[in-house]
């Protein structure tokens, strides 16, 4: 049954994404399954029951003129999409994956590199710094590079199969969980990052162990930002691939990293949504710098998010 | 072997789904099934065939389709049922086929048929 799911889903995968077709294709689906269904039950094997149902499905090119679909069916107007394999897909995550921590690595050495001038204040201390830097570079250029061969994927226009899709969502799902728990211990790494400062403040009145507080600041932002970066290159991995079917296609219909995506029908409030927070955010800081009512200023983010729902709700009518 | 002619049967599928609708409201695979049964396992209806046909004939208002649940195991299906319109065409597709079937069958050798039973 899966596989005469997968070739209906591979058949419609191009077609445009409307209410005829979404209907042809539940129809057939049905048909199919029910054939399917009958022939299980007269004792044929899956191999057999799946051959038959598909030699018997026939021809979009049948339907092509009533679902208003025939310039896609033809051959020479399809628009040329390059095909992305599992595999490649499977690979292209890995190593986005693990050239995102090696970015984190890269941002980790430059955040902790003024530690030792810091700490000795001394030749030694500086040549930490410019290792660090250099090392962190070097990171930087060869995951730049390394990644260059998969910049087909955001430059052509590429799709992948409806199994393809499952596989990367199905991943993704199961990421959602380690993802969350790895950026909250980041934020957590982040909030508290002061707390060291503060404590060896309290405790060494001569103020000689300062610095430490302060390198172990350094230290715990830059392992929370190596969390953060890792966790956001996977992720973004994820959606770079599921967004690959053009969305107004059956294919592209299952996305359900779009599924959250507010498409606004007015050319000009779309315009104005795209700044919206950054606004926002520049309000919130003028008025809080300006006037020094920090206590009260939060309110803004309160009344924009309102505000937001706001129209949201009015574009979907 | 011999098979079908598609071009000829194309011009009577309509004709074969209007036939099995006169009875009762049915659905797609039903219909598929009753086909095949009806002609002996020799013609079998393509998935996209009979779409194609449910499709350009509710268009043309010979037939109707509405949801119900299927009796036997509940699953909710699009039904299909025939319309005025629909009997109408149905007898002007039988004459023409009469016609046809009359004019053709002129020009086949009797002999050869004979020869195949």
């Amino acid at each position: 049954m899966e596989t005469i799911k997968n070739y209906l889903e591979t058949m419609f995968q191009n077609l445009p994404n409307t209410i005829e077709v979404k209907r042809a294709k539940h129809e057939l689906g049905q048909m199919m399954e029910d054939k399917y269904m009958e022939l299980k039950a007269e004792g044929k094997s899956e191999n057999e029951a799946v051959g038959i149902v598909i030699s018997e499905f026939g021809n979009l090119d049948e339907i092509a003129d009533d679902l208003g679909i025939s310039v896609y069916v033809k051959e020479e107007n399809v628009i040329e999409r390059r095909m992305v394999s599992t595999q490649e897909v499977k690979d292209y995550i890995n190593e986005k994956s693990r050239y995102g921590f090696m970015i984190g690595l890269g941002v980790l050495l430059c955040i902790i590199s003024p530690c030792g001038v810091i700490i000795t204040e001394n030749i030694y201390g500086i040549m930490f710094l410019f290792v660090a830097v250099t090392i962190a570079v070097g990171m930087f250029v060869f995951s730049g590079v390394s990644m260059g061969k998969w910049e087909f994927l955001k430059r052509d226009l590429c799709s992948i199969d409806f199994s393809t899709t499952e596989y990367v969502h199905n991943q993704k799902e199961n990421y959602r969980m380690t993802n969350a728990l790895m950026n909250t211990i980041g934020v957590v790494l982040c909030v508290f990052c002061c707390v060291p400062v503060i404590i060896i403040s309290e405790f060494d009145r001569s103020g000689r162990l300062d610095v430490f507080g302060v390198v172990l600041l350094l230290v715990l932002v830059a392992i929370g930002v190596v969390l953060f970066v890792s966790t956001g290159n996977r992720m973004s991995a994820y959606d770079t691939i599921l967004k690959l079917n053009s969305e107004d296609t059956i294919g592209g219909n299952f996305v359900a990293s779009q599924k959250g995506q507010v498409r606004y029908s007015n050319k000009t409030l779309a315009a104005i949504m795209s700044v919206y927070w950054p606004t926002v955010t520049c309000v919130y800081l003028c008025w809080s710098f300006l006037s020094g009512a920090w206590h009260i200023t939060w309110i803004v983010w309160v009344i924009a998010g309102i505000f937001e729902t706001f129209i949201k709700n009015m574009n979907r009518n | 072997m011999v098979s079908i002619s598609s071009d000829v049967i194309r011009g009577y599928n309509d004709t074969m789904i209007l036939y099995l609708l006169l009875e009762r409201a049915s659905y797609g695979y039903e219909i598929s099934r009753q086909i095949k049964k009806l002609s002996e396992e020799k013609y079998v209806i393509k998935e996209t065939t009979l779409y194609s046909a449910f499709t350009r004939m509710e268009k043309n208002g010979y037939i109707e389709s509405f949801y119900d649940e299927d009796a036997s195991n509940g699953k909710r299906r699009t039904y299909y049922r025939i319309t005025d319109a629909g009997r109408q065409y149905y007898k002007e597709k039988c004459a023409e086929w009469k016609l046809t079937k009359e004019v053709v069958e002129k020009f086949i050798e009797e002999e050869q048929e004979n020869g195949d039973n």
